[in-house]
């Protein structure tokens, strides 16, 4: 029997969930759509539709800004190893 | 008359009423272009994702206000001058902006 991969349906979580807040002042939420090197992740990994992933990268822009996000991993370890 | 909001992030060695000066200087801006400030909105002090400055942590305040466009502009150019604001942003939030003042 041959056994055939089909790989979930992925779907927008902005427009599932229309109360998500797409936010630069939520990095909690913008954390989820960046590797943990701080780049961010394409829609068709991620499933986000066009619409809201133009909006996502402008708000994770704004985030690394006002440095809530990092930009890239390396700077994020300087800051953690000062603080220890 | 649009609303807008202004993140600013404070440096961390700044006492509590240098920072209230500043935000009041802000609010009197606003003030001045006939607007209305609705909201002061205090983060407290946080860890930054990458130092700025030179600092690990910062003080992060968020105003949000009701005014016209050059407003945001005069209030940039005052938060220019101040070097105890390392970064700051300012987002339309709303088209339109109608005062609660008034009635």
């Amino acid at each position: 029997m041959a056994f055939k991969f089909t790989p979930r349906k992925k779907f927008c979580r902005f427009c599932a969930d229309k109360e998500l807040p797409l936010d630069y002042k939520r990095p909690d939420i913008l954390q989820d759509f960046v590797t943990e090197r701080g780049k961010i992740i394409a829609r068709r990994i991620t499933g986000t539709c066009a619409k809201h992933q133009r909006r996502l990268t402008r708000e994770i822009k704004k985030s690394r800004q006002m440095a809530l996000m990092y930009y890239t991993a390396v700077h994020s370890t300087q800051v953690r190893k000062k603080t220890i | 008359m649009k609303k807008y909001e202004t993140l600013l992030l404070f440096s961390p060695d700044l006492s509590s009423e240098e920072r209230k000066e500043i935000v009041e200087q802000l609010t009197n801006v606003v003030k001045e272009y006939s607007g209305e400030v609705t909201a002061v909105d205090e983060w407290g002090m946080k860890e930054l994702a990458y130092p700025v400055k030179k600092s690990t942590r910062g003080y992060y305040i968020r105003l949000e206000y009701g005014s016209p466009g050059t407003a945001v502009h005069e209030i940039e150019r005052v938060i220019r001058i101040s070097e105890s604001v390392l970064k700051f942003i300012s987002v339309k939030v709303e088209e339109t902006f109608e005062s609660t003042q008034e009635a």
